[in-house]
């Protein structure tokens, strides 16, 4: 009852017009407030990117940062890091980090970090094969296949991937070879040879 | 003329286009040659069919890996009326040695009308395809060639910046407008004080002559910051001397707006109408600053 009457004479003092001026200045204020808001928050992501960047361009130069800074930052800091991991030789790092961020990011980004796991493998799987280390080239080379078949169903046009995969599809031929019926009917003694790992050293 | 009746109706009967289930059927491909490991090959079959029948979806083939070298990663398909358009998207993984022939398998595309159920085959596609390496690869310190790993790409910040930028523009935007409504721009109004008038004056003809004269007061009035009496011209120089080039016209105004409100028996005529737009034409070019 008392508000009601506080009301009656606060309607009966103040105008229409008064009141739409009120609103129309308390409604200007907010938008401003909220753009300054808005304002603030993309200059802090900016600078965060500006920061990120940085890492990302000192990680690709050969240089390592705290993992704390990257633990918690955009996926493209571990990936930068397994990067700087995989240019050092330290595959086994390379590859915990790369596993972290195997289902993060855009299409893109994962065909990247697909491809980058795929050339661990194929590295070491390469150096596996020159000791003649057959059995452990075996699953890294089926291995780094896997991996550059997925970024490759990501991205199809991934040139890098897809010249690597010849690598390790020759590395490892496929067990079944397709026969079509005008290839030449010799084929036969190799198929007993399409699983040896190594690559032609030269013609016969 | 039996016997050419007979030959027509078995012509008619062996023709059978009205009984065909599917009335167009269509595979288009893209060229057979120049495809590489990894490549993906689209496959569009459009297929037009009598009214009654349908397209079972079961038949076609399944989204995933068909063998060991070809993989189906899409399959789209649109119906419009009794038209199907079949959308598949191959993707080959084959490593061949020398420029190689291979085959994206036929499947068979059924239809149901009822419960009766009719088969359209799609045939097999032929195609080539080619190494990426030769046959006897260079080497390097490492061994094998194989293309570096892809280096990190930097975040992307446009669209941070974008939005920086417009939350800064919208901001000064309403700080304009805010300082405007509450008058931190007199230099700016007071510059087109005259502008205003002459709009509104263009309006007004000579029988109107109250109103035109009351607008110019009034303007005058503002430029002024207080009401200006003809006594007090002299004080209003001082403060903008840049109106002394139109002071005879003033001179004039003032006289006439005398005359008009407190003589009896005032014709106006048309002259003296544009005379004060006149008048206002000078002031606006001053306040303009182009005189």
């Amino acid at each position: 009852m008392i508000r009601r009457h506080l009301w009656t004479r606060i309607y009966s003092r103040v105008n229409g017009q008064t009141m739409i001026r009120t609103i129309r200045h308390m409604t200007l204020w907010a938008a401003l407030a909220a753009s300054l808001a808005a304002f603030v928050y993309s200059a802090g992501a900016l600078y965060g990117i500006h920061h990120d960047n940085d890492l990302i361009r000192q990680l690709t130069s050969g240089k390592d940062v705290a993992v704390n800074k990257v633990i918690s930052g955009e996926p493209e800091l571990r990936l930068a890091r397994a990067f700087y991991f995989q240019q050092k030789h330290r595959y086994d790092e390379a590859l915990s980090t790369l596993s972290l961020i195997m289902d993060k990011g855009d299409r893109k980004f994962q065909a990247k970090a697909r491809y980058n796991l795929g050339n661990l493998y194929l590295e070491q799987a390469v150096q596996q094969a020159k000791t003649m280390n057959i059995n452990e080239a075996l699953p890294l080379a089926g291995l780094a296949k896997q991996a550059y078949r997925q970024a490759l169903a990501l991205d199809s046009g991934n040139w890098d991937a897809k010249y690597n995969l010849e690598v390790a599809m020759r590395l490892l031929p496929e067990m079944d070879r397709v026969d079509m019926p005008d290839d030449e009917p010799n084929n036969q003694k190799s198929q007993l040879w399409t699983t040896v790992p190594g690559f032609p050293r030269g013609l016969p | 003329m039996r016997i050419v009746l007979i030959l027509v109706l078995s012509l008619l009967g062996c023709s059978g286009s009205i009984d065909e289930p599917v009335s167009y059927f269509n595979v288009e491909t893209p060229r057979p040659f120049g495809y590489v490991i990894g490549d993906e090959i689209p496959q569009r079959i459009v297929i037009e069919t009598r009214s009654g029948i349908s397209l079972q979806p079961g038949s076609l083939p399944a989204k995933g890996q068909i063998n060991r070298w070809l993989n189906l990663n899409q399959v789209t398909v649109k119906q419009s009326g009794r038209r199907y358009q079949i959308d598949l998207r191959y993707q080959v993984f084959y490593a061949p040695l020398a420029v190689k022939s291979l085959t994206l398998p036929g499947f068979t595309v059924q239809f149901s009308q009822g419960e009766k159920s009719i088969g359209q085959s799609v045939p097999a596609w032929t195609f080539t395809l080619s190494p990426l390496r030769e046959l006897v690869a260079r080497q390097t310190e490492q061994g094998e060639y194989m293309r570096p790993d892809s280096p990190p790409s930097l975040l992307a910040n446009t669209q941070t910046l974008y939005g920086l930028a417009a939350s800064l523009s919208v901001a000064a935007l309403i700080a304009a407008y805010l300082s405007y409504l509450y008058g931190c721009f007199p230099d700016r109004l007071r510059r087109t004080l005259f502008k205003q008038a002459l709009r509104k004056l263009a309006g007004l003809s000579k029988s109107d002559m109250e109103q035109a004269l009351t607008l110019v007061h009034r303007v005058l009035n503002s430029l002024n910051g207080q009401p200006l009496f003809h006594n007090r011209l002299s004080q209003f120089y001082r403060r903008n001397p840049q109106y002394l080039q139109v002071s005879s016209r003033l001179d004039w105004f003032f006289n006439y707006s005398n005359r008009y409100f407190f003589s009896d028996g005032m014709i106006v005529v048309t002259q003296d109408l544009q005379q004060l737009k006149d008048l206002c034409e000078q002031c606006r070019k001053i306040e303009r600053g182009s005189q």
